[in-house]
């Protein structure tokens, strides 16, 4: 199954855009509809103090797209696309600050592109593919990506290392038991923080991506967050009874017809042992 | 050049492709970072080449693409559900969040008398999803619970659950059904998109001895009052 990200209802058609994000006076072509086996790409802007345009395959496809910000996810056929940045409001994307580059997008796969500072502090551009595979009961999913322009990290939870020596532009994912943690950053083998301490929720079905970003030089670092859900499984059954007190055997009761039990749709459709409908009456 | 994705694999650190970039433009930079000027590419993508990028393919790119900050791990917690009414059955009782046992099955409340809400899945406050209670039909210290009398639910009976701050939900039933738990379609039980709704929860049907079992679940299903 192919989880899908949290905003995937909102992809087409009428959208809460932010103030920030308003797509130029192009003449677009009207959006296609999500197919089956398309690419999710969504596009995260972490390079601090750069308002861009971001252009895909020549055409304009994010307009005044600011520092910080989360876009997407895109549903796009499997392909190569090809992505170039620019200033806001260039006026094509012959002169771009980064790219152009090729993305490579497999079918049936979930992608966070990202626009960001290498250890260096030169903006680059990343291509991740995100785990949407389903969590273990009761697990939630955190992967922590290195995007910014710093030495290797270590990420703490509680003060204590769950993470080390993770260096820009790695990431590592881990599967945890739902709950908050208290998450801070900091330069490998030491405990000061240089980012947080925040508190990071590990959510069951749910893959929490945390980037580090921005430059520890310029004082700037910061987390930004991604989440991606649906990747939870229900549970494998409800064994709600000890004794046997409640035993009705496996016959019918008054006034119910006998019938196998159907299997999917069974609450709102299938045969069941007993059910009672607007209308009937049983007798007690 | 060509990025080819890193896809990671659970519990690893990986190291994805970084796009070998070209085209970087100083003027831009300059102004941002003082001490930025032209520079070499990143380490050289292990495949890049220098033939030209493959023609793009003809694909009809989305319109209205949203944006928003990138902080969804900030969303705010919706409140859990406290208390479960059904007058017409005499079952008043609190509700305590539950999760799942290491065989992957919903923990059910040690006592009969206190229902457990699956706290991984809707509440009565989300905006979508199935909220569902369950409670032991019986249990060795206490003989039967409340639950037990589920199965003489009817349809029309009302349910209230308030949740901890004080908001009181009210649903009338819509099912009651006794399903052979090998049939249960649990997927549909604990639905977290369609619309919102109130599952109750327990056994029922047939006591088998030889697996400490019962053979059904008793599912009362309730739909929000307008």
């Amino acid at each position: 199954m192919n989880a899908r990200p949290q905003a995937r209802r909102t992809m087409f058609g009428a959208l809460a855009l932010t103030a920030a994000t308003t797509l130029a006076g192009l003449t677009m072509i009207p959006a296609a509809q999500a197919a089956e086996g398309d690419a999710q790409l969504s596009v995260l802007h972490a390079v601090p103090g750069l308002t861009v345009d971001v252009w895909v395959n020549g055409e304009r496809t994010l307009d005044d797209f600011t520092p910080g910000s989360l876009a997407g996810p895109l549903e796009l056929p499997a392909g190569t696309y090809s992505v170039a940045i620019t200033a806001a409001d260039a006026a094509d994307a012959s002169s771009p600050a980064i790219g152009p580059v090729d993305l490579s997008l497999t079918g049936n796969t979930n992608y966070t592109a990202v626009a960001h500072l290498d250890a260096s502090g030169a903006p680059t551009a990343t291509l991740f593919t995100n785990d949407t595979s389903t969590t273990p009961a009761g697990d939630g999913r955190l992967t922590v990506r290195h995007v910014a322009a710093a030495p290797a990290v270590d990420v703490l939870a509680g003060g204590t290392p769950v993470i080390t020596n993770l260096a820009n532009p790695d990431e590592k994912v881990l599967d945890l038991p739902a709950g908050t943690l208290s998450v801070s950053v900091a330069a490998t083998g030491t405990t000061t923080p240089v980012i947080g301490p925040a508190d990071v929720p590990v959510t069951e079905g749910v893959n929490t991506i945390v980037y580090a970003w921005g430059s520890l030089a310029d004082g700037n670092l910061a987390l930004a967050t991604q989440t991606i859900d649906g990747l939870h499984a229900s549970p494998a059954g409800v064994p709600a009874g000890e004794v046997g007190l409640a035993d009705t055997g496996s016959g019918n009761g008054p006034a119910m017809g006998v019938a196998a039990a159907a299997s999917a749709g069974v609450l709102a459709l299938g045969a069941v042992l007993y059910r009672r409908r607007s209308g009937a009456h049983a007798d007690r | 050049m060509t990025l080819q994705p890193r896809s990671s694999r659970p519990v690893t650190t990986s190291r994805p492709r970084v796009l070998a970039v070209t085209g970087l433009v100083a003027a831009v930079l300059v102004a941002c970072s003082p001490s930025a000027g032209p520079s070499d590419p990143a380490d050289p993508a292990p495949t890049a080449s220098t033939a030209p990028a493959p023609e793009a393919p003809a694909v009809v790119l989305p319109q209205d693409i949203p944006v928003r900050v990138a902080d969804d791990a900030s969303t705010a917690p919706v409140p859990a559900p406290a208390r479960l009414v059904v007058a017409d059955l005499d079952v008043d009782m609190a509700v305590i969040g539950v999760g799942t046992e290491a065989d992957g099955t919903m923990t059910l409340p040690a006592s009969a008398a206190d229902a457990g809400w699956y706290r991984f899945g809707s509440a009565p406050a989300s905006p979508s999803g199935t909220t569902v209670l369950a409670s032991h039909v019986d249990t060795r210290a206490e003989g039967l619970g409340p639950f037990a009398r589920l199965r003489e639910a009817q349809v029309g009976t009302a349910v209230s659950v308030t949740d901890e701050d004080g908001t009181v939900h009210g649903y009338t039933v819509s099912s009651v059904d006794r399903i052979a738990k090998t049939n249960v379609p649990l997927d549909e039980v604990f639905d977290r998109d369609g619309p919102p709704r109130l599952v109750l929860l327990t056994c029922g049907g047939a006591w088998d001895a030889s697996i400490g079992h019962y053979e059904d679940n008793v599912i009362v299903t309730a739909v929000p009052d307008a």
